[in-house]
Protein backbone atom coordinates (compact mmCIF):
# COMPACT_ATOMS: atom_id res chain seq x y z
CA UNK A 1 0.00 0.00 0.00
CA UNK A 2 2.64 2.49 1.13
CA UNK A 3 4.85 1.28 -1.67
CA UNK A 4 2.11 2.09 -4.21
CA UNK A 5 1.65 5.58 -2.78
CA UNK A 6 5.39 6.22 -2.89
CA UNK A 7 5.68 4.98 -6.49
CA UNK A 8 2.75 7.16 -7.60
CA UNK A 9 4.24 10.15 -5.83
CA UNK A 10 7.66 9.58 -7.38
CA UNK A 11 6.05 9.25 -10.81
CA UNK A 12 4.30 12.61 -10.38
CA UNK A 13 7.52 14.28 -9.25
CA UNK A 14 9.53 12.78 -12.11
CA UNK A 15 7.03 14.00 -14.72
CA UNK A 16 6.75 17.46 -13.18
CA UNK A 17 10.53 17.77 -13.00
CA UNK A 18 11.40 16.36 -16.42
CA UNK A 19 8.70 18.01 -18.57
CA UNK A 20 10.29 21.52 -18.71
CA UNK A 21 13.60 19.86 -19.58
CA UNK A 22 12.06 18.20 -22.67
CA UNK A 23 10.65 21.53 -23.85
CA UNK A 24 14.09 23.09 -23.34
CA UNK A 25 15.74 20.19 -25.17
CA UNK A 26 13.56 20.70 -28.27
CA UNK A 27 14.36 24.45 -28.22
CA UNK A 28 18.06 23.69 -27.86
CA UNK A 29 18.02 21.26 -30.81
CA UNK A 30 16.23 23.83 -32.96
CA UNK A 31 18.67 26.56 -31.92
CA UNK A 32 21.67 24.37 -32.74
CA UNK A 33 20.23 23.49 -36.14
CA UNK A 34 19.87 27.21 -36.80
CA UNK A 35 23.54 27.70 -35.76
CA UNK A 36 22.53 29.53 -32.60
CA UNK A 37 23.70 28.85 -29.06
CA UNK A 38 20.14 28.94 -27.73
CA UNK A 39 19.00 29.58 -24.17
CA UNK A 40 20.51 27.51 -21.36
CA UNK A 41 19.20 24.12 -20.27
CA UNK A 42 17.51 25.59 -17.20
CA UNK A 43 15.67 28.37 -19.03
CA UNK A 44 12.20 26.68 -18.99
CA UNK A 45 12.57 26.22 -15.21
CA UNK A 46 13.55 29.88 -14.74
CA UNK A 47 10.54 30.88 -16.84
CA UNK A 48 8.19 28.88 -14.64
CA UNK A 49 9.69 30.31 -11.42
CA UNK A 50 9.47 33.83 -12.82
CA UNK A 51 5.85 33.38 -13.90
CA UNK A 52 4.84 31.97 -10.51
CA UNK A 53 6.25 35.11 -8.83
CA UNK A 54 4.44 37.53 -11.15
CA UNK A 55 1.04 39.03 -10.43
CA UNK A 56 -1.99 37.88 -12.39
CA UNK A 57 -3.70 40.34 -14.68
CA UNK A 58 -7.19 39.29 -15.75
CA UNK A 59 -9.66 41.16 -17.89
CA UNK A 60 -12.75 42.43 -16.06
CA UNK A 61 -14.88 40.67 -18.68
CA UNK A 62 -13.71 37.22 -17.67
CA UNK A 63 -15.82 34.78 -15.64
CA UNK A 64 -14.88 32.01 -13.21
CA UNK A 65 -13.98 29.79 -16.16
CA UNK A 66 -10.92 31.92 -16.84
CA UNK A 67 -9.76 31.55 -13.23
CA UNK A 68 -10.58 27.86 -12.83
CA UNK A 69 -9.30 26.60 -16.19
CA UNK A 70 -5.54 26.64 -15.45
CA UNK A 71 -6.10 24.49 -12.36
CA UNK A 72 -8.42 22.09 -14.20
CA UNK A 73 -6.00 21.80 -17.13
CA UNK A 74 -3.03 21.21 -14.83
CA UNK A 75 -4.87 18.72 -12.63
CA UNK A 76 -6.40 16.70 -15.48
CA UNK A 77 -3.04 16.44 -17.27
CA UNK A 78 -1.29 15.35 -14.08
CA UNK A 79 -4.04 12.78 -13.41
CA UNK A 80 -3.65 11.41 -16.95
CA UNK A 81 0.11 11.15 -16.48
CA UNK A 82 -0.33 9.03 -13.36
CA UNK A 83 -2.18 6.37 -15.40
CA UNK A 84 0.66 6.00 -17.91
CA UNK A 85 3.50 3.58 -17.15
CA UNK A 86 6.77 5.48 -17.09
CA UNK A 87 9.47 3.51 -15.29
CA UNK A 88 7.33 0.69 -13.87
CA UNK A 89 5.24 -1.34 -16.31
CA UNK A 90 2.26 -1.70 -13.94
CA UNK A 91 1.37 1.65 -12.42
CA UNK A 92 -0.25 1.41 -8.96
CA UNK A 93 -3.22 3.48 -10.15
CA UNK A 94 -3.99 1.22 -13.12
CA UNK A 95 -7.29 0.12 -11.52
CA UNK A 96 -8.48 3.74 -11.82
CA UNK A 97 -8.75 3.81 -15.56
CA UNK A 98 -7.51 2.58 -18.91
CA UNK A 99 -6.40 4.32 -22.07
CA UNK A 100 -9.88 5.75 -22.67
CA UNK A 101 -9.66 7.54 -19.32
CA UNK A 102 -6.24 8.96 -20.30
CA UNK A 103 -7.52 10.24 -23.64
CA UNK A 104 -10.58 11.86 -22.12
CA UNK A 105 -8.70 13.38 -19.19
CA UNK A 106 -6.56 15.09 -21.80
CA UNK A 107 -9.71 16.02 -23.73
CA UNK A 108 -11.11 17.58 -20.54
CA UNK A 109 -8.01 19.78 -20.32
CA UNK A 110 -8.34 20.70 -24.00
CA UNK A 111 -12.02 21.50 -23.51
CA UNK A 112 -11.33 23.92 -20.67
CA UNK A 113 -8.45 25.48 -22.58
CA UNK A 114 -10.87 26.12 -25.46
CA UNK A 115 -13.44 27.63 -23.04
CA UNK A 116 -10.76 29.80 -21.44
CA UNK A 117 -9.71 31.05 -24.88
CA UNK A 118 -13.30 32.07 -25.59
CA UNK A 119 -13.95 33.46 -22.13
CA UNK A 120 -11.83 36.59 -22.32
CA UNK A 121 -13.73 37.61 -25.44
CA UNK A 122 -10.65 38.66 -27.43
CA UNK A 123 -10.59 38.06 -31.17
CA UNK A 124 -7.42 36.00 -31.02
CA UNK A 125 -8.69 33.75 -28.24
CA UNK A 126 -11.84 32.82 -30.15
CA UNK A 127 -9.85 32.12 -33.30
CA UNK A 128 -7.39 29.91 -31.44
CA UNK A 129 -10.24 28.06 -29.72
CA UNK A 130 -12.10 27.27 -32.91
CA UNK A 131 -8.89 25.98 -34.50
CA UNK A 132 -8.03 23.91 -31.46
CA UNK A 133 -11.52 22.40 -31.61
CA UNK A 134 -10.93 21.33 -35.24
CA UNK A 135 -7.57 19.79 -34.42
CA UNK A 136 -8.80 18.08 -31.25
CA UNK A 137 -11.83 16.55 -32.95
CA UNK A 138 -9.62 15.13 -35.72
CA UNK A 139 -6.84 13.79 -33.49
CA UNK A 140 -9.05 12.12 -30.91
CA UNK A 141 -10.31 9.20 -33.07
CA UNK A 142 -6.82 8.63 -34.50
CA UNK A 143 -5.29 8.54 -31.03
CA UNK A 144 -7.91 6.16 -29.61
CA UNK A 145 -7.71 3.82 -32.61
CA UNK A 146 -3.92 3.71 -32.72
CA UNK A 147 -3.72 2.71 -29.07
CA UNK A 148 -6.56 0.22 -29.59
CA UNK A 149 -4.53 -1.40 -32.37
CA UNK A 150 -1.82 -2.18 -29.84
CA UNK A 151 -4.40 -3.04 -27.23
CA UNK A 152 -5.82 -5.72 -29.53
CA UNK A 153 -2.48 -7.52 -29.54
CA UNK A 154 -2.22 -7.28 -25.78
CA UNK A 155 -5.89 -8.18 -25.31
CA UNK A 156 -6.63 -5.20 -23.07
CA UNK A 157 -7.21 -1.46 -23.20
CA UNK A 158 -5.41 -1.01 -19.91
CA UNK A 159 -2.13 0.79 -20.56
CA UNK A 160 -0.35 -1.08 -17.79
CA UNK A 161 -1.36 -4.45 -19.24
CA UNK A 162 -0.33 -3.38 -22.75
CA UNK A 163 3.08 -2.14 -21.61
CA UNK A 164 3.65 -5.07 -19.26
CA UNK A 165 2.88 -7.70 -21.91
CA UNK A 166 4.92 -5.93 -24.56
CA UNK A 167 7.85 -5.54 -22.16
CA UNK A 168 7.75 -9.28 -21.54
CA UNK A 169 7.67 -9.83 -25.34
CA UNK A 170 4.18 -11.31 -25.29
CA UNK A 171 2.57 -10.23 -28.50
CA UNK A 172 4.46 -7.44 -30.19
CA UNK A 173 6.65 -9.77 -32.25
CA UNK A 174 3.56 -11.32 -33.82
CA UNK A 175 2.14 -8.18 -35.39
CA UNK A 176 4.67 -5.76 -36.86
CA UNK A 177 2.53 -4.17 -39.64
CA UNK A 178 -0.32 -3.01 -37.36
CA UNK A 179 2.17 -1.70 -34.83
CA UNK A 180 4.07 0.22 -37.47
CA UNK A 181 0.88 1.86 -38.78
CA UNK A 182 -0.28 2.69 -35.25
CA UNK A 183 3.13 4.15 -34.42
CA UNK A 184 3.05 6.45 -37.46
CA UNK A 185 -0.51 7.53 -36.58
CA UNK A 186 0.32 8.20 -32.94
CA UNK A 187 3.36 10.23 -33.93
CA UNK A 188 1.23 12.48 -36.17
CA UNK A 189 -1.29 12.80 -33.33
CA UNK A 190 1.54 13.80 -30.99
CA UNK A 191 2.69 16.57 -33.31
CA UNK A 192 -0.88 17.88 -33.62
CA UNK A 193 -1.99 17.54 -30.00
CA UNK A 194 1.09 19.19 -28.53
CA UNK A 195 0.97 22.09 -30.98
CA UNK A 196 4.15 21.35 -32.91
CA UNK A 197 5.18 22.16 -36.48
CA UNK A 198 3.65 21.33 -39.03
CA UNK A 199 0.30 21.85 -37.27
CA UNK A 200 1.11 24.77 -34.98
CA UNK A 201 4.20 26.80 -34.25
CA UNK A 202 5.09 26.84 -30.54
CA UNK A 203 7.83 29.45 -30.97
CA UNK A 204 5.75 32.48 -31.86
CA UNK A 205 3.11 34.80 -30.40
CA UNK A 206 2.95 36.93 -33.49
CA UNK A 207 1.44 34.77 -36.19
CA UNK A 208 -2.14 34.96 -37.34
CA UNK A 209 -2.05 31.18 -37.75
CA UNK A 210 -1.18 30.32 -34.15
CA UNK A 211 -3.44 27.91 -32.27
CA UNK A 212 -2.20 27.14 -28.77
CA UNK A 213 -0.56 30.52 -28.20
CA UNK A 214 -3.71 32.32 -29.35
CA UNK A 215 -5.79 30.63 -26.69
CA UNK A 216 -3.43 31.43 -23.82
CA UNK A 217 -2.72 34.98 -24.97
CA UNK A 218 -4.81 36.46 -22.13
CA UNK A 219 -3.07 34.49 -19.40
CA UNK A 220 -0.33 35.87 -17.18
CA UNK A 221 1.49 35.12 -13.95
CA UNK A 222 0.86 31.81 -12.19
CA UNK A 223 -2.05 30.96 -14.52
CA UNK A 224 0.26 31.12 -17.50
CA UNK A 225 2.83 29.08 -15.59
CA UNK A 226 0.25 26.36 -14.87
CA UNK A 227 -0.95 26.24 -18.49
CA UNK A 228 2.61 26.13 -19.84
CA UNK A 229 3.64 23.46 -17.37
CA UNK A 230 0.53 21.41 -18.23
CA UNK A 231 1.30 21.60 -21.95
CA UNK A 232 4.90 20.54 -21.25
CA UNK A 233 3.56 17.57 -19.29
CA UNK A 234 1.19 16.72 -22.12
CA UNK A 235 4.10 16.69 -24.56
CA UNK A 236 6.06 14.41 -22.24
CA UNK A 237 3.01 12.18 -21.79
CA UNK A 238 2.69 11.68 -25.53
CA UNK A 239 6.42 10.94 -25.92
CA UNK A 240 6.12 8.46 -23.04
CA UNK A 241 3.12 6.80 -24.67
CA UNK A 242 5.02 6.38 -27.95
CA UNK A 243 8.16 5.01 -26.34
CA UNK A 244 6.48 2.79 -23.76
CA UNK A 245 3.67 1.35 -25.87
CA UNK A 246 5.80 0.51 -28.88
CA UNK A 247 9.21 -0.10 -27.31
CA UNK A 248 8.89 -0.48 -23.55
CA UNK A 249 12.04 -2.60 -23.20
CA UNK A 250 14.14 -1.48 -20.27
CA UNK A 251 11.11 -0.58 -18.17
CA UNK A 252 10.92 -2.25 -14.74
CA UNK A 253 8.40 -5.10 -14.74
CA UNK A 254 8.69 -5.66 -10.98
CA UNK A 255 8.66 -2.90 -8.34
CA UNK A 256 12.36 -3.36 -7.49
CA UNK A 257 14.13 -0.04 -6.70
CA UNK A 258 17.22 -0.89 -8.78
CA UNK A 259 15.19 -1.76 -11.86
CA UNK A 260 13.00 1.29 -11.42
CA UNK A 261 16.03 3.60 -11.34
CA UNK A 262 17.31 1.83 -14.45
CA UNK A 263 13.82 2.26 -15.92
CA UNK A 264 13.92 6.01 -15.33
CA UNK A 265 17.30 6.23 -17.07
CA UNK A 266 16.13 4.22 -20.10
CA UNK A 267 12.91 6.23 -20.28
CA UNK A 268 14.88 9.50 -20.17
CA UNK A 269 17.05 8.33 -23.07
CA UNK A 270 13.98 7.30 -25.10
CA UNK A 271 11.96 10.47 -24.58
CA UNK A 272 15.03 12.64 -25.15
CA UNK A 273 15.61 10.82 -28.44
CA UNK A 274 12.02 11.49 -29.49
CA UNK A 275 12.36 15.14 -28.39
CA UNK A 276 15.46 15.52 -30.58
CA UNK A 277 13.51 13.97 -33.47
CA UNK A 278 10.69 16.50 -32.98
CA UNK A 279 13.26 19.32 -32.88
CA UNK A 280 14.72 18.12 -36.19
CA UNK A 281 11.24 17.82 -37.75
CA UNK A 282 10.37 21.35 -36.60
CA UNK A 283 13.54 22.64 -38.25
CA UNK A 284 13.03 20.72 -41.49
CA UNK A 285 9.37 21.30 -42.26
CA UNK A 286 7.28 24.41 -42.74
CA UNK A 287 3.98 24.85 -40.96
CA UNK A 288 1.02 23.59 -42.96
CA UNK A 289 -1.75 25.92 -44.01
CA UNK A 290 -4.66 25.49 -41.63
CA UNK A 291 -6.88 23.88 -44.27
CA UNK A 292 -4.15 21.38 -45.09
CA UNK A 293 -4.01 20.25 -41.47
CA UNK A 294 -7.10 18.12 -42.09
CA UNK A 295 -5.19 16.21 -44.81
CA UNK A 296 -2.36 15.53 -42.39
CA UNK A 297 -4.66 14.41 -39.59
CA UNK A 298 -6.77 12.40 -42.03
CA UNK A 299 -3.61 10.42 -42.78
CA UNK A 300 -3.25 9.63 -39.07
CA UNK A 301 -6.86 8.47 -38.87
CA UNK A 302 -6.60 6.22 -41.92
CA UNK A 303 -3.34 4.72 -40.68
CA UNK A 304 -4.79 3.91 -37.27
CA UNK A 305 -7.91 2.44 -38.87
CA UNK A 306 -5.71 0.29 -41.14
CA UNK A 307 -3.70 -0.83 -38.13
CA UNK A 308 -6.85 -2.32 -36.60
CA UNK A 309 -7.98 -3.88 -39.89
CA UNK A 310 -4.52 -5.38 -40.41
CA UNK A 311 -4.74 -6.97 -37.01
CA UNK A 312 -7.95 -8.84 -37.85
CA UNK A 313 -6.82 -9.76 -41.33
CA UNK A 314 -3.39 -11.07 -40.37
CA UNK A 315 -5.01 -13.12 -37.64
CA UNK A 316 -7.37 -14.55 -40.26
CA UNK B 1 23.34 -17.67 -39.23
CA UNK B 2 19.83 -19.10 -39.35
CA UNK B 3 16.76 -17.04 -38.48
CA UNK B 4 13.63 -18.72 -37.19
CA UNK B 5 11.07 -18.81 -40.05
CA UNK B 6 8.39 -17.04 -37.97
CA UNK B 7 10.67 -14.13 -37.18
CA UNK B 8 11.84 -14.04 -40.80
CA UNK B 9 8.25 -13.92 -41.96
CA UNK B 10 7.53 -11.08 -39.51
CA UNK B 11 10.56 -9.13 -40.76
CA UNK B 12 9.32 -9.46 -44.34
CA UNK B 13 5.85 -8.32 -43.22
CA UNK B 14 7.40 -5.38 -41.42
CA UNK B 15 9.32 -4.23 -44.49
CA UNK B 16 6.29 -4.62 -46.75
CA UNK B 17 4.23 -2.60 -44.27
CA UNK B 18 6.84 0.17 -44.63
CA UNK B 19 6.25 0.06 -48.40
CA UNK B 20 2.50 0.46 -47.87
CA UNK B 21 3.15 3.33 -45.47
CA UNK B 22 5.12 5.23 -48.12
CA UNK B 23 2.21 4.66 -50.55
CA UNK B 24 -0.06 6.54 -48.19
CA UNK B 25 2.52 9.28 -47.78
CA UNK B 26 2.65 9.66 -51.59
CA UNK B 27 -1.15 9.96 -51.71
CA UNK B 28 -1.14 12.58 -48.94
CA UNK B 29 1.66 14.62 -50.51
CA UNK B 30 1.02 17.47 -52.94
CA UNK B 31 4.60 18.55 -53.63
CA UNK B 32 5.89 16.71 -56.68
CA UNK B 33 9.54 16.59 -55.65
CA UNK B 34 8.54 15.18 -52.26
CA UNK B 35 6.49 12.53 -54.07
CA UNK B 36 9.58 11.57 -56.07
CA UNK B 37 11.65 11.36 -52.88
CA UNK B 38 9.00 9.18 -51.28
CA UNK B 39 9.01 6.91 -54.32
CA UNK B 40 12.80 6.60 -54.04
CA UNK B 41 12.38 5.74 -50.35
CA UNK B 42 9.75 3.16 -51.22
CA UNK B 43 12.13 1.57 -53.72
CA UNK B 44 14.82 1.37 -51.05
CA UNK B 45 12.36 -0.41 -48.74
CA UNK B 46 11.49 -2.73 -51.63
CA UNK B 47 15.15 -3.54 -52.14
CA UNK B 48 15.54 -4.25 -48.42
CA UNK B 49 12.52 -6.57 -48.52
CA UNK B 50 13.89 -8.38 -51.57
CA UNK B 51 17.34 -8.73 -50.01
CA UNK B 52 15.72 -10.07 -46.86
CA UNK B 53 13.81 -12.67 -48.85
CA UNK B 54 17.01 -13.58 -50.69
CA UNK B 55 18.80 -14.01 -47.39
CA UNK B 56 16.02 -16.07 -45.81
CA UNK B 57 15.46 -18.37 -48.76
CA UNK B 58 18.97 -18.57 -50.18
CA UNK B 59 17.68 -17.57 -53.63
CA UNK B 60 20.72 -15.55 -54.61
CA UNK B 61 19.37 -14.14 -57.86
CA UNK B 62 17.03 -11.92 -55.81
CA UNK B 63 20.12 -10.05 -54.52
CA UNK B 64 20.81 -8.93 -58.09
CA UNK B 65 17.20 -7.78 -58.49
CA UNK B 66 17.47 -5.90 -55.18
CA UNK B 67 20.67 -4.17 -56.29
CA UNK B 68 19.06 -3.23 -59.62
CA UNK B 69 16.05 -1.84 -57.71
CA UNK B 70 18.33 0.47 -55.77
CA UNK B 71 20.25 1.61 -58.84
CA UNK B 72 17.34 2.05 -61.26
CA UNK B 73 14.33 2.89 -59.09
CA UNK B 74 15.97 4.68 -56.18
CA UNK B 75 18.69 6.54 -58.10
CA UNK B 76 18.23 6.85 -61.87
CA UNK B 77 14.45 7.22 -62.21
CA UNK B 78 14.12 9.82 -59.41
CA UNK B 79 16.90 11.83 -61.09
CA UNK B 80 15.05 11.75 -64.42
CA UNK B 81 11.77 12.75 -62.77
CA UNK B 82 13.43 15.57 -60.82
CA UNK B 83 15.00 16.87 -64.00
CA UNK B 84 11.55 16.83 -65.65
CA UNK B 85 10.01 18.67 -62.69
CA UNK B 86 12.77 21.27 -62.74
CA UNK B 87 12.47 21.92 -66.46
CA UNK B 88 8.67 22.08 -66.42
CA UNK B 89 8.63 24.40 -63.43
CA UNK B 90 5.70 22.64 -61.77
CA UNK B 91 6.11 22.18 -58.03
CA UNK B 92 2.78 20.92 -56.75
CA UNK B 93 -0.63 19.48 -57.57
CA UNK B 94 -3.03 22.34 -57.05
CA UNK B 95 -6.28 20.93 -58.41
CA UNK B 96 -6.98 17.29 -57.63
CA UNK B 97 -9.65 15.08 -59.15
CA UNK B 98 -10.30 13.68 -55.68
CA UNK B 99 -9.23 15.65 -52.62
CA UNK B 100 -6.70 14.25 -50.17
CA UNK B 101 -8.91 13.12 -47.24
CA UNK B 102 -11.24 11.30 -49.66
CA UNK B 103 -8.26 9.79 -51.49
CA UNK B 104 -6.95 8.47 -48.19
CA UNK B 105 -10.32 6.92 -47.38
CA UNK B 106 -10.51 5.33 -50.83
CA UNK B 107 -7.00 3.93 -50.39
CA UNK B 108 -7.97 2.54 -47.00
CA UNK B 109 -10.90 0.77 -48.68
CA UNK B 110 -8.56 -0.51 -51.42
CA UNK B 111 -6.27 -2.04 -48.80
CA UNK B 112 -9.21 -3.85 -47.22
CA UNK B 113 -10.34 -5.02 -50.65
CA UNK B 114 -6.84 -6.32 -51.41
CA UNK B 115 -6.80 -8.24 -48.16
CA UNK B 116 -10.15 -9.89 -48.79
CA UNK B 117 -9.25 -10.83 -52.34
CA UNK B 118 -5.97 -12.44 -51.35
CA UNK B 119 -7.21 -14.07 -48.16
CA UNK B 120 -8.17 -17.43 -49.80
CA UNK B 121 -4.81 -17.56 -51.60
CA UNK B 122 -2.83 -16.65 -48.50
CA UNK B 123 -4.53 -19.24 -46.32
CA UNK B 124 -3.47 -21.96 -48.78
CA UNK B 125 0.11 -20.68 -49.05
CA UNK B 126 3.13 -22.11 -47.31
CA UNK B 127 5.85 -19.57 -48.24
CA UNK B 128 7.14 -17.37 -45.45
CA UNK B 129 6.40 -14.30 -47.57
CA UNK B 130 2.76 -15.21 -48.20
CA UNK B 131 1.26 -12.39 -46.10
CA UNK B 132 3.06 -9.79 -48.23
CA UNK B 133 0.92 -10.78 -51.22
CA UNK B 134 -2.02 -8.83 -49.78
CA UNK B 135 0.18 -5.77 -49.24
CA UNK B 136 1.57 -6.11 -52.78
CA UNK B 137 -1.94 -6.14 -54.27
CA UNK B 138 -2.86 -3.14 -52.10
CA UNK B 139 0.17 -1.24 -53.43
CA UNK B 140 -0.77 -2.06 -57.03
CA UNK B 141 -4.34 -0.82 -56.43
CA UNK B 142 -3.12 2.37 -54.75
CA UNK B 143 -0.78 2.96 -57.70
CA UNK B 144 -3.73 2.63 -60.10
CA UNK B 145 -5.71 5.00 -57.93
CA UNK B 146 -2.87 7.57 -57.95
CA UNK B 147 -2.92 7.52 -61.74
CA UNK B 148 -6.69 8.13 -61.75
CA UNK B 149 -6.91 10.68 -58.95
CA UNK B 150 -4.06 12.99 -59.95
CA UNK B 151 -3.96 15.25 -62.98
CA UNK B 152 -0.31 16.08 -63.49
CA UNK B 153 1.63 13.76 -65.78
CA UNK B 154 4.51 13.55 -63.30
CA UNK B 155 2.29 12.21 -60.50
CA UNK B 156 0.77 9.73 -62.90
CA UNK B 157 4.26 8.47 -63.72
CA UNK B 158 4.87 8.02 -60.02
CA UNK B 159 1.61 6.07 -59.81
CA UNK B 160 2.82 3.84 -62.64
CA UNK B 161 6.13 3.23 -60.89
CA UNK B 162 4.32 2.46 -57.62
CA UNK B 163 2.31 -0.19 -59.49
CA UNK B 164 5.59 -1.67 -60.72
CA UNK B 165 6.93 -1.74 -57.16
CA UNK B 166 3.78 -3.52 -56.05
CA UNK B 167 4.14 -6.11 -58.81
CA UNK B 168 7.76 -6.75 -57.89
CA UNK B 169 6.79 -7.23 -54.26
CA UNK B 170 3.96 -9.51 -55.36
CA UNK B 171 6.31 -11.67 -57.42
CA UNK B 172 8.74 -11.87 -54.52
CA UNK B 173 5.95 -12.71 -52.09
CA UNK B 174 4.12 -15.27 -54.20
CA UNK B 175 7.03 -17.10 -55.78
CA UNK B 176 10.30 -15.87 -54.22
CA UNK B 177 10.89 -13.72 -57.30
CA UNK B 178 10.72 -14.29 -61.04
CA UNK B 179 13.56 -15.83 -63.05
CA UNK B 180 16.44 -13.39 -63.37
CA UNK B 181 16.04 -12.93 -67.13
CA UNK B 182 12.41 -11.82 -66.63
CA UNK B 183 13.43 -9.42 -63.86
CA UNK B 184 16.11 -7.92 -66.08
CA UNK B 185 13.56 -7.45 -68.86
CA UNK B 186 11.14 -5.75 -66.48
CA UNK B 187 13.81 -3.40 -65.15
CA UNK B 188 14.79 -2.43 -68.65
CA UNK B 189 11.14 -1.85 -69.54
CA UNK B 190 10.59 0.37 -66.50
CA UNK B 191 13.70 2.39 -67.25
CA UNK B 192 12.69 2.89 -70.88
CA UNK B 193 9.10 3.67 -69.85
CA UNK B 194 10.44 6.28 -67.41
CA UNK B 195 12.52 7.88 -70.18
CA UNK B 196 9.68 7.83 -72.71
CA UNK B 197 7.18 9.27 -70.27
CA UNK B 198 9.72 11.97 -69.39
CA UNK B 199 9.98 12.95 -73.07
CA UNK B 200 6.22 12.69 -73.52
CA UNK B 201 5.72 15.04 -70.56
CA UNK B 202 8.03 17.57 -72.21
CA UNK B 203 6.01 17.33 -75.43
CA UNK B 204 2.82 17.83 -73.41
CA UNK B 205 4.30 20.97 -71.85
CA UNK B 206 5.42 22.28 -75.25
CA UNK B 207 2.01 21.70 -76.87
CA UNK B 208 -0.39 22.69 -74.12
CA UNK B 209 1.79 24.82 -71.78
CA UNK B 210 0.71 22.48 -69.00
CA UNK B 211 1.28 18.94 -67.81
CA UNK B 212 -2.37 18.49 -66.93
CA UNK B 213 -3.32 15.27 -68.73
CA UNK B 214 -7.01 16.18 -68.84
CA UNK B 215 -6.06 18.69 -71.57
CA UNK B 216 -5.32 15.71 -73.81
CA UNK B 217 -9.05 15.07 -74.17
CA UNK B 218 -9.56 18.46 -75.83
CA UNK B 219 -9.45 18.48 -79.63
CA UNK B 220 -6.74 20.62 -81.09
CA UNK B 221 -5.59 21.33 -84.64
Amino acid sequence: MIESVVITFVQAVVILAVSPFIVGLIRKVKARLQCRQGPGWLQPYYDLVKLFRKDVVASTHTSWIFTASPYIIFASTLAAVLLVPIFLSTVPLNFAGDVITVVYLLALGTFFLILAGLDAGSAFGGMGSSREAIVASLTEPAMILSIFAVGLTAGSTNLSTIVHKTALLQGIVTDPPPHLMALAALFIVTLAETGRVPVDNPATHLELTMIHEAMILEYSGRYLALVEWASAMKLLLFLTLISNIFAPWGIATEPEPVWMIFGVAVWLVKVSGLAVLIGVIESMFAKLRLFRVTDFLGLAFILSLLAIIFFYILRG
Amino acid sequence: MVIHPDIGSQLVNFCSALLLLTCFAIIAQRRLSACVDLFALQSVFLAVTAALVAFLTGAHHIYIAAALTVVIKAMILPRILKAVIERLNVTRELVLNINIPSSLLVCGALVILAFYITQPIISLGFLLTKDSLAIALAIVLIGFFTMIARKKAVTQVIGFLVIENGLFLGATAAAYGMPLIVELGVFFDVLVAGLIIGIYTHRLQDTFDSVDTTKLTALKE
